[in-house]
């Protein structure tokens, strides 16, 4: 069973600036796989390299094993797209655009209205039907989208910033619909600028920087990378420093009677640091662990670049085993 | 089963409803229009103006008014929609799907050969409340030529629709370079009418053979043999298709 996508040494370059600087990656068959990074990353060029609105520079892409240049009918019938930015036929209803599409895709004309139909009813929009595009407000154009990508019956739903700029109601209501889908056996690729998204949504996850991946891993496995803040509340101001040291304690810091440690596992350092203060004769009267979230491993990742290589931890590809090569380098956290 | 696919088929649907839904933008300026140009041409001057090759001068210009109308607006529907599409980005619903590089172009060329053809039939239908010309001379080329020029220049307008970066390009590629080729092609006079360099240059224009043709068809008068002409427009008209496949498959003005 070939994955959903899978690229290798992908590359696209817009004259002296390399958008996608071999990628390699693969999204398994029926996974909910999120694609996380910093503006300018490269992740609406990958998405849009997949659909054939960018042409490759070099490197291969496919489509549930379908090359999208060479055999670009197939890989885009699998394909549903939301994209980012709205562009919708704005001559027609939003029931007769999605007809559209769905006719492109080879859907009769019949079965074509039912899905139209169905696909605004799922999304909200089942009064909206015979309203154009420009005379819906933002979050029902953000729904919109999300139905004509569904209208099709994509193997593959591509979904760019599918939440972006609407409430957090809408935004649930929203994920509650693709959670569906992706239970209904539809891939899913997600890019999103809420981590929050990612973490409830995904199976897994990719960081790109640069064009660049830079790790893959579930929300879990990123955040267990990351250091916990752990915060110790003393009765009095200690003189110095005080020297609290273990494996897994990365550094201490004191600021008036509060001392705070970087720590792998919050959990585990409490109890000896709390021994190790009260050994040098400190008393400890309040203690606070802050778990590090996606969030904080995000910037943590795209603040370094993907340059913190020490060839130890990192990330695997789930699906082809590859642990990273020089394009690739994974971060120790 | 059918051989015209399905999404070909809903593709063309689209296009035509574009243009149909609009009738305000698409037929009422062209039947205001020509009224005009009857009018003053034909009913106004007509009388002042002598026969030519022995036909009154308000049904001589009733093929190039045809002419005129059909190849603008074929080509004006193709440019506009393929520019209109990638300005505003809703092309990607098609190219995002699995239709095929020629299924689009066909898609794009049919529908607005069809708009050309349909805006020809009507200024044909006011040029019978104007001139006693009922019938065709010779139906089969006033078909075969409205249905070959039609065809090349919506093909033409493919092209103009991926090269346009604005809209003022649209502007200028109908106004200053098609609408010239339509006027002095022999829409309003005969080539009889030039002589020496004027005469020769006007050969050097596609126009004059396609003006000449429909006219041949129409009421049975031309300046050129009409069937050399259509072989020659016939074969330019597949090989401008050709280029507006290879311009899709190139993702030219379409992907980056």
């Amino acid at each position: 069973m070939p994955p959903a996508i899978r690229t290798d040494d992908l590359v696209k370059e817009y004259g002296d600036v390399r958008a996608l600087d071999g990628l390699s990656l693969s999204v398994p068959q029926g996974s909910f796989f999120g694609l996380l990074g910093p503006n300018g990353a490269g992740k609406t060029t990958f998405i849009n390299t997949l659909v054939g609105l960018v042409r490759k520079t070099s490197g291969t892409a496919e489509v549930f094993g379908h090359d999208v240049e060479a055999d670009y009918r197939d890989a885009r019938d699998a394909i549903g797209l939301a994209p980012q930015e709205f562009n919708v036929d704005r001559f027609f209803p939003i029931r007769e655009v999605l007809m559209h599409k769905a006719g492109y895709h080879g859907v009769g004309e019949d079965e074509a209205a039912d899905r139209a139909a169905e696909a605004l009813e799922t999304v909200g929009l089942g009064g909206k039907a015979e309203t154009r595009f420009d005379w819906l407000s933002g979050g029902m154009k953000r729904r919109f989208m999300l139905a004509r990508a569904m209208v099709t019956d994509p193997d593959l739903l591509i979904l760019d910033e599918p939440t972006a700029g609407v409430d957090v109601e809408l935004r649930h209501d929203l994920w509650d619909v693709i959670r569906d889908l992706n239970d209904d056996g539809t891939t899913i690729l997600l890019t999103t600028h809420y981590i929050e998204e990612a973490e409830r949504l995904c199976d897994q996850v990719a960081i790109i920087d640069s064009g660049r991946k830079v790790t893959v891993a579930t929300p879990d496995d990123l955040t267990e990378r990351g250091t916990d803040l752990v915060t110790l509340t003393l009765d009095a101001a200690p003189t110095g420093t005080p020297a609290i040291s273990a494996d897994g304690i990365d550094s201490v810091a004191v600021d008036g009677s509060t001392v705070t440690l970087r720590a792998n596992s919050g959990s585990e350092a409490v109890p000896i640091a709390v021994r190790q203060l009260e050994a040098a004769g400190h008393r400890v009267h309040d203690v606070d662990v802050s778990r590090t979230s996606l969030e904080d491993v995000f910037v943590d990742i795209t603040r370094t670049g993907g340059d913190a290589t020490d060839g130890s931890g990192g990330s695997v590809d789930p699906d082809t085993g590859d642990d990273g090569d020089a394009e690739s380098p994974e971060v120790t956290l | 089963m059918s051989v015209v696919s399905r999404g070909l088929q809903s593709l063309t649907r689209r296009e035509i409803l574009r243009f149909v839904r609009r009738p305000y933008n698409t037929f009422l300026p062209p039947f205001i229009t020509n009224i005009l140009y009857f009018s003053v041409f034909g009913v106004i001057l007509g009388d002042r103006i002598s026969d030519i090759g022995g036909v009154p001068y308000i049904q001589f210009i009733l093929p190039g008014l045809v002419v005129l109308g059909a190849v603008s607006n074929a080509f004006e529907n193709a440019s506009f929609s393929i520019f209109h599409g990638r300005w505003n980005e809703y092309i990607h619903e098609a190219l995002t799907s699995p239709l095929a590089y020629w299924e689009m172009v066909v898609a794009y060329v049919v529908s607005s050969a069809l708009r050309g053809i349909l805006i020809g039939i009507l200024i044909a239908g006011i040029g019978a409340a104007f001139t006693p010309v009922r019938t065709l001379a010779n139906p089969f080329y006033a078909v075969a030529f409205l249905g070959v020029i039609t065809t090349l220049f919506a093909a033409f307008g493919v092209i103009g629709g991926l090269v346009a970066e604005d809209f003022d390009h649209l502007t200028v590629l109908n106004q200053f370079i098609l609408r010239p080729l339509v006027f002095f092609g022999g829409v309003f006079y005969s080539l009889d009418a030039l002589s020496g360099v004027a005469r020769t240059a006007s050969y050097l224009n596609p126009m004059v053979y396609m003006v000449n043709g429909v006219r041949y068809g129409v009421i049975g008068v031309s300046d050129i043999q009409p069937d050399t002409s259509l072989v020659v427009l016939s074969g330019l008209t597949v090989a401008v298709l050709v280029v507006d496949v290879w311009l899709f498959k190139r993702g030219y003005g379409l992907t980056d």
